[in-house]
């Protein structure tokens, strides 16, 4: 029983960080319907950009995050405005496409940047492990737990309170009435993009300590993110959260019971489970 | 004759074709030109699905995968060479079978998701199963043997894009591709003329695994040697799509053109830029998608519609 | 005689908002009926059940009297039943002849016959000359036209034409009524379905059925029904109910 609750504890702390990145891409595609294959391309990026500052400036990736956040935020406008915008309306056929190219181009270009050699930074506080009674939690997981943990609850806020999020949701709803109330698409698309893909970098940041890092790395995470978005319902921020979770607990438990390698086919046989079952998603509504 | 000009083009690129062997100075740049001619047959393979019937499917390397293993299979079991490869285009018609009907019923993104999905699930399973001997891989026998190894198998990927073309032909002259071309456009619309449209998805699906297979056993032959990273990657079902797409999808001529000119680009850049091919693949994707989105063959089309009058423009397929 | 179409109690939900309640008419082979109401009163939904695009939570429906209500809707426009879209849906990137052969190659597998009949059926509607230009640049009208002649194609026994003068000129929306008028010279019983054009109705219905809030309100020859006072208060509300004849 234990056992089984440690996993599951194990299962969560990673599952924060799922959420993060679910929640990124709930944003992307949940919300505006982009077909964004590069999602985890944009999360290696961010780890990279982290581990740059971990790099040459001694700065702790627990802080450095921040910076991959903000530094994606800009390079995510920057893509949507000029790769992105120009086929909003072109079928999600060219979209993925689109977004495949893009996810080639950020990883051969990082593998040019900086080779293809595999990197770690060697923080001291992933090698602490706290006790609290008969579990063992890992330092440097829990402190990363705890910060994604704030950003999913800011980032719902956001999204749920400010104009900018009920303006973006608006455009979900309608996006040919939402400019006659003032609402200004492409810049509201192009931020929520962006805040999408830096919540992707800021992910990528906490990742950085407790991973290996290489230029492929960030892979498998688009799936990943995809089969969360799936899992939490279409368009619900709460719902990736919750899928993210629920992802990382279910991996947890399959790499515990029957074994690591087993744990990616998880990650596919729930979305198939999901898709053919209840494909409005855990806390989706259906679709009329 | 209606279309008479098509053939000769298919005769004239066949006969090309057969020349090119002699062009060619060794087995390495044998062996560029025969994954050249075994891409061009996937990418018309595939077009039956992604670009007459208008499904994005980027899991068919799920189907070259079955037909590498079932050739390495079949023959571990004495099944004789020639026999395995096409009972391993069986089994791949049957698993096409098995994921159509589930993933067919998905729309959108999801389709392709969940075509992602079945062969990721493929690739995880073969690399953890005892029987196909997991990351470690099978060695699959060689069809041919001796000096012309490479150019009989170039031969052989000729042939088998031949044939894909002839029912990619076949296809887009008949009622079938007609109604594939109609759910492409617009499934409800097409409903409502009465066409069964899961059922005719799914026998693209099934004609389009059997040459993806064929094609996925001629590769494992060649190379006499599969592992699940080869065979069952990603990034076979991108490339096959990307050709496709880059050429044209829905025409004849798209994937053929497609495949061969982003292979000899990719080989030329391998060269010359050894490390950033990859890099210049994706800057030509996004090129392609922001300013040629039918490909380059449906770009064509397109010139030459509004060069034609009226009367006889005709929407070639 | 049975009738070549005929609803029995049909009642459709969408969760909570109750689309159609127990609506119940009949229509016998060559007559022009037309469903009208006002906005949101269900007649596409109605249009949608009787395709096959939906099915009816209660009630059921009959096709000269085989019972259609669970059927797919490819096997409804098998069974007879063409339609058209209330916004039109041609496939853009073939030609007008090719979206017509769609519908002919129903019955026939061959190329050619196809095109021998859809090139009968556009000089039927007139449209010959549009034959071989890509459907996505065609003007409204024809586009109209089109949706028409590729259910014709379907060599149907009824054809659903929904909103099918809406968007229309009053030039063209008479053209195309006078086609439809003779649409039954075809073999082909029409239901129609129109939220305002009321000349087109008056002109070529042969009966209407009025539907208001998802319930029948009224039925009978065109002239009789528009005068009922609930059919006026239906479209114009309680105040007008009583209209100085």
């Amino acid at each position: 029983m234990v056992d089984f609750l440690q996993a599951c504890i194990n299962g969560l702390l990673t599952g924060a960080l799922y959420a993060l990145i679910g929640m990124g891409l709930a944003l992307i595609f949940g919300v505006m319907r982009i077909v964004n294959f590069a999602h985890g391309a944009f999360l290696m990026v961010g780890m990279y950009t982290s581990w740059v500052l971990f790099d040459k400036l001694k700065i702790n990736p627990y802080i450095g995050f921040l910076a991959a956040g903000v530094f994606l935020f800009f390079f995510g406008y920057l893509v949507y405005l000029l790769l992105i915008q120009p086929i909003r309306d072109r079928s999600d056929f060219m979209q993925i496409l689109m977004t495949t190219g893009i996810a080639l181009i950020l990883v051969d270009g990082v593998q040019l940047k900086f080779g293809a050699d595999y990197h770690q930074t060697n923080i001291e506080l992933v090698n602490r492990t706290l006790r609290f009674g008969p579990f063992a939690v890992n330092a440097a997981y829990l402190l990363s737990f705890a910060i994604a943990a704030v950003c999913i609850v800011s980032l719902r806020s956001f999204v749920v309170r400010s104009r900018t999020g009920q303006a973006l949701r608006a455009i979900a709803q309608n996006r040919e009435v939402a400019p006659l109330m003032g609402i200004n698409v492409t810049r509201i698309q192009g931020l929520s993009f962006a805040l999408g893909i830096a919540v992707a970098g800021v992910a990528g940041g906490l990742l950085l300590p407790a991973l290996y890092l290489f230029p492929t790395v960030g892979d498998d995470y688009t799936l990943k993110a995809f089969v969360i978005v799936v899992l939490g319902g279409m368009g619900s921020i709460e719902g990736a959260a919750f899928g993210g979770l629920v992802l990382g607990v279910a991996e947890s438990l399959t790499s515990f019971y029957i074994g690591n390698q087993w744990a990616l086919i998880v990650d596919f046989v729930l979305f198939l489970l999901v898709l053919s079952l209840k494909p409005s998603g855990i806390f989706g509504r259906q679709r009329a | 004759m209606i279309r008479s000009w098509k053939l000769w083009v298919l005769l004239a690129v066949v006969a090309a074709s057969c020349c090119l062997p002699l062009l060619v100075q060794n087995d390495y740049q044998m062996q560029v030109v025969f994954r050249i001619a075994l891409f061009a047959a996937l990418g018309l393979a595939w077009n039956l699905v992604g670009g007459y019937a208008g499904q994005l499917s980027l899991g068919h390397v799920a189907f070259f995968g079955v037909g590498a293993y079932g050739l390495a299979l079949f023959t571990s079991h004495s099944v004789p060479k020639w026999i395995s490869i096409f009972l391993a285009a069986i089994v791949a018609v049957i698993f096409a079978e098995i994921i159509g009907r589930i993933v067919f019923r998905l729309r959108g993104p999801y389709f392709t998701l969940a075509t992602i999905a079945f062969a990721e699930v493929l690739r995880l399973t073969a690399t953890n199963l005892k029987i196909t001997e997991g990351a470690i891989g099978l060695p699959t026998p060689a069809l041919f043997t001796g000096p012309s190894f490479w150019r009989l198998f170039y031969f052989s990927a000729v042939a088998l894009a031949v044939i894909a073309f002839l029912v990619n032909g076949w296809v887009s002259r008949s009622r079938f591709g007609y109604y594939l071309m109609a759910i492409r456009e617009d499934e409800e619309t097409a409903s409502a003329v009465g066409i069964d449209t899961p059922r005719y998805k799914l026998r693209s699906l099934l004609i389009s695994a059997f040459l993806t297979a064929l094609g996925g056993a001629l590769y494992g032959s060649a190379f006499q040697y599969i592992v699940p990273d080869n065979v069952l990657t990603i990034d076979v079902s991108l490339q096959i799509a990307i050709i496709t797409m880059l050429g044209g999808a829905g025409t004849l001529l798209g994937p053929v053109v497609g495949a061969v000119l982003l292979m000899s680009a990719s080989e030329l850049f391998k060269n010359q830029f050894q490390e950033s091919h990859l890099l210049i693949y994706g800057i030509l994707i996004v090129v392609v998608v922001l300013f040629l989105p039918e490909g380059i063959m449906g770009g064509l089309q397109q010139l030459f519609r509004w060069r034609k009058k009226p009367e006889t423009a005709r929407a070639a397929s | 005689m049975t009738a070549v179409l005929e609803l029995r109690n049909i009642a459709k939900r969408f969760g909570g908002l109750r689309a159609v309640k127990s609506v119940s008419f009949e229509m016998n082979a060559g007559e022009i009926l037309f469903i009208i109401g006002p906005n949101g009163a269900g007649k596409t939904t109605v249009f949608n059940l009787i395709s096959g695009f939906l099915h009816p939570d209660e009630g059921s429906i009959l096709f000269n009297g085989k019972d259609i209500s669970r059927l797919a809707p490819h096997h409804n426009a098998r069974l007879g039943i063409g339609r058209t879209f209330q916004i039109v849906k041609p496939l853009k990137n073939l030609t007008v002849l090719q979206n017509v052969m769609l519908g002919a190659f129903m019955h026939t597998g061959r190329l050619q016959q196809a095109e021998a009949e859809a090139g009968r059926i556009l000089d039927f509607l007139q449209m010959s000359h549009w034959k071989d230009l890509p459907a996505h640049g065609l003007p409204l009208a024809a586009l109209k036209r089109l949706e028409i002649a590729r259910a014709l194609a379907t060599k149907p026994k009824l054809v659903l034409l929904d909103e099918v003068v809406s968007g229309l000129t009053p030039g063209e929306a008479l053209a195309l009524a006078g086609l439809v008028k003779r649409l039954p010279e075809w073999g082909v019983s029409v239901v129609g379905g129109v939220e305002h054009v009321m000349q087109v109705v008056m002109k070529i219905a042969d009966r209407i059925v009025v539907l208001d809030y998802g319930a029948k309100i009224a039925e009978g020859k065109p002239a009789e029904v528009v005068s009922l006072p609930v059919v006026i208060e239906a479209y114009l509300g309680a105040k007008y109910k009583e209209l100085p004849k």
